[in-house]
């Protein structure tokens, strides 16, 4: 989600624990797990299910000078599994200085230790801001001890209830570069597969550590979750 | 030459005449008069002179300057003109020609081997024999007469096309002649490439055998050739090495492919039939590589190709060839396609999609569909432009299926919600070409354009939603679930599945025209065994099951009309299913079924518990696979809510 800069704080120090190596399963939660139609057509991408207003929830952007949420609403619209690829659009609801909602577009790492590990590599993200960020996830702690050792390349998070990913929002959908703010960051993301709530922290050296991102799946009234899906050709 | 062709019975008398001087002239006339007259010769093919000349040339007191003036003019009625090759084939003449051959007499032989050739250029040329015939083949690649190994390779390069053909000629000795041939003049060069490519296209047997003669100086040698003087020679030389890297572990180092793309991108430049061949040949390295297209995206292949669409005047050919090498650049990459989003190519491509030629439409509609096979693209809204828009859907209906199909991949493409396009898709008159071509007689046709129609209604606003539908109909909905092609089922369940999901109301939709769409997934679920079709209904079950008391309890009746037979199922062995996706599908089904703030659930769960049902779920709760397993205890999670037996 777009935000403004903000004054640094410190961050401080989380330590935690270990563990194996992996291939990536999918979640149908996530909506990784709509099925692909029979493979006869190569190149097939799907759609993810459920995502109709798919997470809802709010991102702390308070700062020094005040407490602040914003509304937010996020759509997986795309995964690719074999490349560690997803992406995405994210609406931010009652930003102040915008007239609408701000929607941008933004692409994912997931980490599957085979495409992406937990250390970052880009971004102005050291290992050690990796480390940092992620210890902040509960579900992380198991993992910080081969995380610490490898970026967590020899894990097996095949059968773990958590998906790591990091989102880098890409451009504005609906609103031009000058509309005063900013998209610089990245956000660190836990997904649990068995609520399919979202929880993530943006990361930006010039804006205020650790806003948190809370999410949601959300089902649009119904009483359950609804699927949908789309073949890329 | 006369003005007008001559009578009928006039030419026919004068090539019968018993005075060899009257024949003699009669054929030569008919010879000068055909050169480059297209008209001329179907004149004459209708009157009935080419049987006529084989007469003449079969006759056994015909001197050998009458029968090189009645080869060459059946030669002549062969080039370039199937009509011809047909008259030429009916008539007779071929075994004359092949016996012609071995003449004594040289100017004999040149004559009956370049009509041959031209005859081995139609593919209304006989099938050669390979394994009764080879001992005359390999006679005509041993010869020094280049007219002859042109035949040899001419005939080669028509029906050399499967492997028992391929392994015959390699078994033969055929490629170490063809070899020999790459020291002979530029046209037996040229000849023995094209026909050494057709013997190793797709046959790693052969390709290992080629690749081992002489301890790999042939293969050496054809490394040789991509830097001869002379491009063609360039040119044919790659193609053989790409046969060799498709159909083998060989030349699979970085620098021979980074070689076969850099020749190839030169060999663009080339104004003739080598530019226009060189984009096939690109196409048929890169496609399906995403090692050689990346390598192909360092050496600016797209940027090169672009630049040559800029020119103006481009033959359909090279057209074809440039779109379609594009489209398998961009097939796997995202950079590739964002580099081919950021020229400015609509004009290009309005013009490629209303082109004369059919060839042209097709590859520009393959192209589109590989570049458009990205989120990041759709979503900065590059094919929102209604100038791209309208003409593609006018190929919707275009006299081509070819055309049409692809046409259909891309559209079905650009209408996955992210751009407001569906509106400029819809005002172009796109929903009512879907609907029709979803009645198509054509099952890739109809699978297509159905596919096309699920991306449209996924996440449409209700109104779009409701206009398709209309234009649709119930009916046609309940015959494409229940459509003799597995696949069109598949995606009609599909397109059923994003009609039903989004707000409350569309479940409706499953509910319309008196229940005949449920009836329809009632009886395919029931009857299917395909695993794709399953998993597609129980998540179209599990959607309408998301909706209100009356939509779960119809999943309900639908699921255990009678509670005896459970166990036997389509859905319990659903459940039991060896794919952990048919798994976890149908337990969402039951998820949705059990949601804790539905009032009717506690009776629901009831009726599951004596069906065996939820029994089931509990022995899926340590299911293998994740999904399946926290989805199970999910469920579980529900049901205990509402206390456990």
């Amino acid at each position: 989600m777009p935000v403004r800069v903000l004054d640094n704080t410190t961050p401080s120090q989380v330590s935690g624990a270990n563990s194996g190596k992996s291939s990536f399963q999918s979640c149908s939660l996530l909506g990784v797990g709509q099925t692909p139609l029979t493979p006869k057509i190569r190149h097939i991408e799907h759609g993810v299910p459920g995502f109709r207003v798919a997470f809802s929830g709010t991102q702390n952007v308070s700062s020094v000078q005040k407490d602040e949420a914003w509304r937010v609403n996020v759509r997986i619209q795309g995964c690719d599994l074999e490349h560690g690829y997803l992406c995405g659009s994210m609406e931010a609801l009652n930003v102040p200085m915008a007239d609408t909602p701000v929607v941008t577009f933004w692409e994912g790492e997931i980490v599957d230790t085979k495409n992406y590990t937990f250390f970052t590599g880009k971004w102005e993200a050291t290992k050690e801001d990796d480390i940092r960020h992620w210890s902040k996830f509960p579900s992380f702690s198991p993992l910080l001890g081969q995380v610490e050792a490898d970026g967590g390349k020899s894990l097996d998070l095949s059968n773990y209830p958590y998906i790591f990913m990091r989102w880098k929002e890409q451009y504005f959908v609906n609103v031009g570069t000058d509309c005063g703010l900013t998209i610089a960051g990245f956000y660190y993301i836990c997904f649990s597969c068995s609520d399919g709530s979202i929880s993530g922290f943006y990361y930006d050296p010039n804006s205020s550590p650790y806003q948190k991102l809370e999410l949601k799946s959300t089902n649009d009234g119904r009483s359950g979750f609804s699927f949908s899906s789309y073949e890329l050709q | 030459m006369p003005a007008t062709p001559p009578s009928a019975d006039h030419i026919l008398r004068r090539l019968a005449s018993s005075d060899s001087e009257i024949k003699f002239k009669a054929i030569r006339e008919v010879k000068n008069q055909i050169i480059g007259n297209r008209t001329r010769k179907l004149s004459y093919i209708k009157l009935g002179v080419v049987p006529a000349l084989v007469t003449a040339l079969a006759q056994p007191d015909a001197t050998s300057a009458l029968i090189v003036q009645s080869v060459v003019a059946l030669g002549s009625f062969a080039c370039g003109l199937d009509a011809g090759v047909r008259a030429v084939l009916d008539a007779g003449a071929y075994p004359h020609l092949i016996r012609l051959v071995s003449a004594a007499d040289y100017k004999v032989v040149d004559a009956a081997a370049r009509s041959l050739r031209m005859i081995y250029q139609s593919k209304l040329a006989p099938k050669y024999d390979f394994e009764q015939d080879m001992q005359f083949l390999l006679s005509l690649l041993e010869s020094r007469n280049e007219n002859l190994t042109g035949l040899a390779a001419s005939i080669v390069i028509h029906s050399c096309k499967i492997r028992d053909e391929q392994k015959v000629l390699c078994r033969t000795g055929a490629l170490e002649k063809l070899i020999r041939l790459f020291d002979g003049s530029l046209s037996q060069r040229h000849s023995s490439l094209e026909s050494l490519a057709a013997i190793l296209k797709d046959n790693q047997e052969v390709v290992y055998e080629f690749v081992n003669i002489q301890n790999g100086r042939a293969l050496s040698s054809l490394i040789e050739l991509t830097k001869d003087r002379y491009s063609r020679t360039r040119l044919l030389a790659c193609l053989c090495l790409i046969c060799v890297t498709n159909s083998s572990c060989y030349l699979q180092d970085l620098g021979i492919k980074t070689k076969l793309i850099d020749v190839l991108l030169e060999l663009l430049d080339d104004s003739g039939q080598v530019g226009d061949d060189a984009s096939f040949a690109f196409s048929s390295l890169v496609e399906e590589k995403e090692d050689l297209q990346k390598l192909a995206f360092e050496a600016n292949a797209i940027e090169k190709f672009y630049d040559h669409l800029q020119n103006h005047g481009l033959r359909p050919k090279r057209l074809e060839g440039i779109f379609l090498a594009l489209s398998h650049l961009c097939s796997k990459l995202e950079c590739c396609r964002s580099k081919f989003a950021s020229f400015q190519v609509v004009n290009i491509l309005v013009d490629a999609l209303t082109h004369d030629d059919t060839n042209v439409r097709t590859a520009v509609c393959i192209c589109l569909k590989s570049v458009s096979r990205s989120i990041k693209i759709l979503s900065s809204g590059y094919f929102t432009n209604e100038r791209i828009v309208a003409p593609l859907v006018r190929l919707l209906s275009d006299p081509s299926t070819c055309v049409q199909a692809s046409a259909l991949g891309a559209i079905s493409n650009i209408l996955v919600d992210f751009t407001p396009l569906r509106s400029t898709f819809t005002r172009c008159g796109g929903i009512k070409e879907l609907v029709q071509l979803a009645k198509s007689m054509d099952s890739f046709i109809r699978l297509g354009a159905v596919c096309a129609l699920k991306n449209m209604v996924f996440h449409a606003h209700k109104m779009c939603k409701d206009r398709i539908f209309m234009e649709l109909t119930v009916s046609s909905l309940a015959s494409l679930i229940c459509d003799p092609e597995p696949y069109v089922q598949e995606e009609a369940l599909a397109l059923m599945c994003n009609f039903v999901d989004g707000s409350m109301d569309c479940v409706e939709y499953a509910f319309a025209g008196g229940g005949i769409i449920l009836d329809a997934v009632q009886r395919l679920l029931q009857k299917t065994s395909k695993t794709g079709i399953g998993i597609q209904g129980m998540y179209l079950l599990s959607n309408i099951a998301s909706g209100n008391e009356t939509h779960k309890d119809t999943i309900m009746q639908l699921l255990f009309p009678q509670a005896e037979n459970v166990p036997r199922s389509f859905f319990s062995q659903s459940l039991r299913s060896f794919d952990s996706r048919l798994r976890t599908s149908a337990v969402w089904v039951i998820v949705n079924l059990t949601s804790p703030a539905s009032p009717g659930a506690f009776g629901r769960i009831l009726k599951l518990r004596i069906v065996g049902i939820v029994s089931q779920i509990k022995r899926m709760a340590n299911d293998p696979c994740m999904d399946v397993k926290l989805r199970a205890r999910q469920a579980l999670g529900q049901i205990i809510t509402f206390g456990d037996s």
